[in-house]
């Protein structure tokens, strides 16, 4: 495996592939974390030259290991100021395997104006300046891409929020139907991806092969028992299948933790119109369908395929986060206009979560009425065409908190805050505030344990307990994150250890490696340290690892509750 | 006593009871019944693994239940 840098700083952008050399043995998260640690300035501004983005396949990438699609990218974060990876499904993991790729580092910053496309397949890479492509919205931008390459290719992209270098901007990566639909969305990396002037990487993997283990046979019989292990546990083989991640809904709702009006309630009156049961069955009534995977391998299949009312494809199944914030979050329990909002998300290449987090704060200053559905749409236009209000809105949360004078801005180092109240699980509470990438519930998921008993079960209205949790998932989602695995192997992980074993055999026997549970541990702080590391040098400091300090304040209906875990359980976090 | 019981996830009783707005079952019984004894009176097509009384998970289902009190069933389920 090699990586491959582009400079776009020159006149004609510079391409070389480099050996792995210090990053050997590194994939995914860890490769993207320990690039941007060692090779970026933390002072840097994030829109500069001196800032890399990093696209990474896992480990497992390009091989034929279940579930190993997962794309890491990563750079300084314009949205938090602080080291970001955003991890996402699609094809692109597994093309980049294939083609040799471990990575792709864009560097530099062009002098112009102009718009690049990169072309990669088994015989090179083309950089090419295309300023045809200039503010194309991502899936008029994936049709030009197949007229011009045909249809065995795999593309990552921006929208023009982007190319206007918004804070709020996703890379999108393709599904199996080439659609622009799966996102690293969070932290504004696909302003980076702007700033380095490349709206859209194609990847072609024709005429390659899959990545060859070193023991083929036990790593055939590792995959083979891991699939049936996903299979068997009710979660990954029933529950995600049948319902999508939108199953949440209900259960997050009846405990009280659903966030509403801005996180104002822990319950929302229209939670079970919007619910992943409701999707589900308009999915089968339309011709849509509940059951589809976002990248070849996978088989929990937790996404799925959305049409609107006339039959017509409208966007993939809009998950849970993304209905919570465009829906609940903000008093919508209009589940065709959310899956509408989740389109121009796409389209426009901007972030679900932080976009329904940052129309809330508009609704909270009276910019919107609570619940206009309509509303929200046309402010996500403006977004997508640039206007001020919209270049406003497109940086987020706590950007538009700023304009508008709010006082109540659920973000965490700059991000906003996922779709379950730190008051009523205050496990996430901790992961909100402690984790390097800023407010992300998939850094240390502790709902697992707190709300779905997968794995055991700890308090979600109690402090007692939180910090350990977080600590403990914090530190093994380093490690699935970095395998190139979805994170949801990990409801599976948690129950069956004979599961978790045939992760550790499939990596083995890929790698030749002697990996123990002891040493998933250490890789998971190794990766921990490096983002920590570069945080502490951008200067952040452990005030930054708080909540706001409303949820410590204003209790929680139904349960009342506020933030109990103390500042100085929180600083103990990362002491191990 | 009558209690007001949700079912989510695909669980579904194969009694027939009265139901509220939110087509939710309102069970009535002659004496308080626990958790336990709840399910199984309910007749479900599969066991629920998440037990909402109140808005509080349990991990107890030996409680009793008590006029008024809500109580959501969910089947294994999980997401992100």
């Amino acid at each position: 495996m090699k990586i491959l840098r582009i400079n776009m700083s020159e006149d004609a952008p510079e391409v070389k592939f480099e050996d792995l050399g210090q990053y050997e043995g590194l994939g995914g998260r860890a490769l993207t974390s320990a690039i941007i640690s060692k090779e970026v300035d933390p002072l840097c501004h994030p829109l500069s030259a001196d800032n890399k983005l990093v696209i990474a396949c896992g480990l497992l990438g390009g091989s034929a290991a279940a579930m190993s699609g997962r794309t890491s990218v990563g750079c300084k974060s314009p949205l938090t100021g602080g080291i970001k990876e955003a991890n996402s499904g699609g094809q692109a993991g597994q093309v980049l395997g294939r083609l040799g790729i471990a990575a792709i580092v864009l560097e530099g910053k062009p002098k112009g104006d102009d718009t690049y496309k990169i072309y990669i397949n088994k015989n090179g890479v083309k950089v090419e300046k295309d300023n045809s492509l200039k503010m194309l919205p991502n899936y008029d931008l994936i049709e030009k891409m197949k007229k011009e390459f045909g249809e065995k290719i795999a593309c990552v992209s921006i929208g023009p929020a982007g190319e206007m270098k918004m804070s709020g901007a996703s890379v999108a990566l393709t599904d199996m139907e080439l659609r622009p639909t799966r996102h690293a969305g969070r932290g504004g990396v696909g302003a980076v991806m702007g700033s380095k002037g490349v709206k859209v990487i194609v990847l072609d993997d024709t005429e390659t092969t899959p990545r060859q283990p070193k023991n083929v046979e036990a790593f055939k019989e590792a995959n083979k028992k891991f699939v049936a292990g996903l299979q068997k546990h009710p979660v990954t083989g029933q529950g995600l299948p049948a319902y999508g991640t939108n199953v949440l809904t209900n259960i997050i709702n009846e405990v009280g933790a659903y966030p509403t009006y801005n996180f104002k309630e822990g319950r929302f009156a229209g939670a079970r119109k919007i619910s992943g049961e409701v999707e589900a069955e308009l999915e089968k009534q339309r011709g849509g369908n509940p059951t589809h995977g976002c990248h070849r391998g996978c088989v929990i299949r937790c996404s799925g395929i959305y049409h609107d009312k006339d039959g017509h494809y409208l966007t993939k199944q809009p998950e849970y986060e993304t209905v919570w914030a465009l829906g609940g979050n903000c008093g919508v329990d209009d589940i065709d206009k959310i899956a509408m909002m989740d389109f121009l998300c796409d389209n426009y290449g901007v972030d679900t979560i932080e976009m329904g987090a940052t129309i809330a704060v508009a609704m909270e200053a009276g910019l919107l009425k609570w619940g206009d559905a309509d509303a929200a749409i046309n402010l996500l236009h403006e977004v997508g065409k640039g206007t001020h209000l919209g270049r406003i809105i497109g940086n987020g949360a706590a950007f538009t908190g700023k304009a508008f004078g709010v006082e109540r801005v659920p973000v965490v180092k700059g991000q906003a805050l996922p779709a379950y109240d730190p008051r009523a699980v205050q496990g996430i509470g901790v992961t909100y505030a402690t984790s390097p990438m800023g407010a992300d519930h998939t850094a240390g998921y502790s709902i697992a344990l707190n709300v779905l008993k997968t794995g055991g079960f700890v308090d979600p209205l109690k402090p007692e307990g939180q910090v350990e949790l977080s600590r403990n998932l914090q530190i093994a989602t380093a490690f699935v994150d970095s395998t190139g695995m979805c994170l949801f192997i990990a409801f599976a992980l948690l129950d069956q250890p004979e599961t978790n074993q045939a992760l550790l055999d499939m990596l083995n026997a890929f790698y030749g490696w002697n990996m123990t549970d002891k040493d998933v541990v250490e890789y998971g702080k190794k990766v921990l340290k490096f983002e920590r590391d570069f945080n502490l040098r951008a200067g952040f400091t452990k005030e930054h690892d708080r909540l706001p300090r409303f949820f410590y304040k204003e209790p929680l209906p139904p349960h009342n509750t506020v933030f109990q875990v103390k500042d100085e359980e929180l600083d103990q976090l990362f002491n191990w | 006593m009558k209690v007001v019981v949700k079912l989510f996830g695909g669980i579904k009783s194969e009694k027939d009871f009265p139901r509220n707005e939110e087509k939710d079952l309102i069970v009535e019984t002659e004496k308080p019944l626990t958790i336990y004894e709840l399910i199984d009176f309910l007749s479900l097509n599969k066991k629920p693994f998440i037990v909402v009384l109140n808005g509080v998970i349990l991990t107890n289902l030996s409680i009793q239940i008590k006029d008024g009190d809500e109580i959501s069933l969910f089947p294994p389920i999980a997401g992100g």
